[in-house]
């Protein structure tokens, strides 16, 4: 009793803002419940409110824990966090609708990376060539113009079927229309023109080894010393086992191109949203792995380069996905498992959900879709749990949760923190796409998908405390809260006595309320409801 | 080089962003023996340190483990290489427990477990500790656990940089018989501040003044020597 009276003391301030915060929710409830309405169906509004506020704080979660683990072990402010969320939106459909432009592009990546992994069998071999300085610093230069000649020559002759942003007929809106009736139409497979596969394919794959060696080169002309270390053993047989491996499965995607993106095709689509959503990660992460080794690397101690460097890496990534799937907005069919209208739907039951798959549930006389409201909030809730556990549970968490108060420390116990960093950069990375693709089929895609998430990320954590975990998710949940609470209100109005007339918030409304609630709760809390107070 | 050296740092120079902290620095650690490092606030004892283990890696000079020249490399290889670091000021791990925090050091599983007696044996008051997290140990409790961490593994050398700091008489005779303990088995370069201490654990010192290694010798003579205690390590 003692030790929670004198909590209550020290946390004075949290405790009350929690309590104003509960009451606030508790008269937000209050004003939804319908006077007139008979038993249960009273607090209809009330449940489907909740439930859309749960899923978008869901959606606001996957994306802001990553961000804050990021933030938390590295100091890395990663502004591109949303920009990934829309890729993996982007990419996510691209695998529900059009899979066989997948498959097609996986070979030319897949070759592309392979070169990369011969960098250490390269680094050894160049440190035992003795070459002057000036020749040293000069063939690095000779060899990017070469891979540049040799990429830029063949990469975009390379064949990949997709869509053309300029004609209606085979553009992404009218794919999406297509898949959304669930007709399917594949397009005529396009291929090599002018230059014999053979050519093609070894000419990539050359390109890629060229640009490996050249990396290799630029990295070893910049060490200060020779004071390099010995490789592991068995480093070098484990990088060229990995390179045969990554080349030969783009070759055999190559070759096996047609029948694996028929089978793609005849596929569910719940069984391609579940390959949609590994695809969007994998991709997530090794984006992730691509700009922390590259990119943030070589500076993420100056941290306002950081975040001027991320910013800008977000704006080409909007760039990009724009040029390729063009600016209008369109839309993504969900799976089936929750797009049934059939028979026995909307669901009076679970039971019934599960049975007849519905789109819809009836729950206290409301309609609550199944996959927005109901599948999304239990997803949140499950990486919620997986994530906590990763932290607590695993070697990596821990190192993690170290990490995040003395990184320099962890280094001197004998752990490679950089190794680390990319694993966490990359894994927090990959739930923001995994974010972007779960949210789709729900917000449909737009360029402007991720910045309008990153401000309500960003919200969300100053409200729930920047590095801490239980903080992104309290975050996530008032966000998302809020937002839905006053959708509602801007329907069904709010009356306000002596005033004739209901006030109805407009939607323009919904952000200027969240950074409002941000403000006051960091005037009262600086360090957030969950921060730690240095 | 005799054969009997685990560890020699030659002349190394630090930088630590632009300031020259290390200008000329030598240390010589005889296998199995305890050296000190001594010297006034802000000589270049911690920076020592942190140059061995590569956290301030040095520009010149060279450090050599067993025979091998290790500067340059990075932090965690060099650790790995057998080093354990008892840093200034503990940094022990908040969010983690105590288990936590002796786990984290291992850098092979059951690492722990085949130290687990050792360890509870010099300090008997982590066994029940165990499951608390590490921001509820008070300051001495949180040096005993710093140095059991650098137990965790098996280590060559420990680093430790001023275990008695901010601990009451009875704790640093324990900890001063935990070091003397442990120099069976390992070699220890010892930085502290408390001269009776450093005297009574120490066979031979160094002594480091605005980052020169100015003298070395014998504990023994140091003792006897009150002009050096009084030129190099009291108050200027
Ligand atoms: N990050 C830093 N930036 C600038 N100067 C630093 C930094 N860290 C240490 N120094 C300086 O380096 C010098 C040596 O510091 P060091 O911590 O090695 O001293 P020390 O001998 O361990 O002192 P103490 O006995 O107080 O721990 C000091 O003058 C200190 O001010
Ligand atoms: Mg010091």
């Amino acid at each position: 009793m003692n030790t929670l009276i004198s909590s209550f003391r020290r946390n004075r301030t949290f405790w009350i803002t929690l309590l104003v915060l509960i009451i606030i929710f508790a008269l937000g409830v209050r004003g939804l419940v319908d006077q007139e309405a008979e038993g249960g169906e009273r607090y209809k509004n009330v449940v489907i409110t909740i439930l859309r506020g749960l899923s978008t704080g869901s959606i606001i979660f996957l994306v802001a824990s990553g961000f804050s683990i990021i933030f938390g072990l590295m100091s890395v402010l990663n502004m591109a966090h949303g920009a990934i969320f829309m890729v993996g939106a982007y990419v996510g459909w691209t695998v529900a609708v059009r899979p066989d432009t997948v498959v097609d592009a996986t070979t030319p990546i897949a070759l592309l990376i392979s070169g990369f992994l011969l960098v250490p069998v390269w680094d050894q071999i160049i440190k035992k060539i003795k070459i002057s300085p000036a020749l040293s610093r000069l063939w690095p230069w000779l060899g990017l113009i070469l891979t540049l000649l040799v990429l830029g020559f063949l990469l975009p002759k390379y064949p990949i079927t997709s869509w053309d942003v300029g004609s209606y007929e085979i553009s992404p809106v009218n794919f999406a229309f297509a898949a959304s009736q669930g007709q399917v139409n594949v397009p005529e497979p396009e291929q090599f023109q002018g230059i014999s596969p053979l050519i093609g394919l070894g000419g990539i794959l050359l390109g890629s080894i060229l640009a490996g060696i050249t990396v290799t080169g630029f990295v070893a002309s910049r060490r200060p010393t020779t004071a390099g270390r010995a490789p592991q053993p068995g480093a070098l047989r484990k990088s060229l086992i990995n390179f045969i491996i990554v080349a030969l499965l783009g070759l055999l995607l190559y070759i096996f191109n047609t029948p694996i993106s028929n089978f793609l095709y005849t596929l569910d689509s719940t069984w391609l949203f579940i390959v949609a959503i590994l695809v969007a990660v994998a991709t997530g992460a090794g984006l992730g792995i691509l700009i922390e080794s590259t990119l943030i690397r070589p500076i993420y101690e100056s941290h306002m380069y950081v975040l001027m460097l991320t910013l800008g890496v977000n704006a080409i990534i909007i760039e990009v996905v724009r040029s390729i799937w063009g600016a209008p907005e369109f839309t993504m069919h969900r799976p089936s498992v929750f797009a049934g209208t059939g028979e026995g739907c909307p669901a009076e039951s679970f039971g019934d959900l599960l049975q007849y798959k519905c789109s819809t549930i009836r729950i206290l006389g409301g309609r609550v879709r199944t996959y927005n409201e109901i599948f999304i909030t239990i997803l949140g809730i499950v990486v919620l749990i997986a994530v906590w556990l990763l932290l607590q549970r695993t070697r990596l968490g821990m190192i993690v949760r170290a990490g995040v108060q003395d990184s320099e420390m962890v280094k001197a116990l004998g752990i490679n923190v950089q190794r680390i960093f990319t694993i966490v950069f990359s894994l927090g990375v990959g739930l923001a796409a995994m974010g972007g693709v779960i949210g789709a089929p729900s917000t449909g895609l737009t360029t402007t998908l991720g910045d309008s998430l990153l401000i309500n990320m960003l919200v969300a954590l100053a409200i729930g405390g920047l590095t801490s975990y239980p903080g992104a998710a309290a975050g996530a949940l008032i966000v998302g809260l809020l937002q839905q609470f006053i959708i509602k209100y801007g329907q069904i109005g709010i009356n306000i006595p002596f005033v004739e007339e209901a006030f109805k918030p407009s939607p323009p409304l919904v952000p200027a309320m969240t950074v409002l609630l941000m403000v006051v709760i960091l005037l009262v809390l600086p360090q957030g409801l969950f921060g730690r107070k240095e | 080089m005799e054969n009997n050296t685990l560890l020699k740092v030659n002349d190394i120079h630090t930088f630590i962003g632009q300031f020259h902290i290390l200008q000329g620095v030598s240390v010589e650690i005889p296998k199995g023996k305890i050296v000190s490092l001594l010297g006034r606030n802000g000589a270049g004892k911690t920076t020592t340190l942190k140059s061995i283990l590569g956290l301030a890696p040095p520009t010149q000079g060279q450090v050599i483990l067993d025979g091998e020249e290790i500067q340059g490399r990075r932090s965690y290889d060099i650790a790995n290489m057998g080093i354990g670091f008892v840093p200034e000021h503990r940094a022990i791990f908040r969010d983690l427990s105590v288990h936590e925090n002796l786990l984290i050091a291992e850098r092979k599983k059951g690492d722990l477990e085949k130290k687990e007696e050792l360890i509870f044996s010099l300090f008997p008051d982590l066994k029940r500790l165990i499951k608390l997290p590490g921001t509820n140990l008070s300051g001495g409790q949180q040096q005993m656990l710093a140095v059991a961490r650098a137990l965790v593994p098996d280590n060559k050398l420990l680093l430790i940089d001023e275990p008695s700091e901010g601990l009451a008489p009875v704790l640093i005779e324990q900890m001063m018989e935990a070091i003397r303990q442990l120099s069976a088995e390992s070699t220890v370069l010892l930085v502290e501040q408390n001269f009776i201490v450093a005297s009574q654990l120490a066979e031979s010192y160094v002594i480091i003044e605005e980052g020169h290694s100015v003298k070395s010798g014998k504990m023994v003579d140091l003792a006897a020597d009150p002009e050096t205690i009084h030129r190099y390590l009291e108050a200027a």
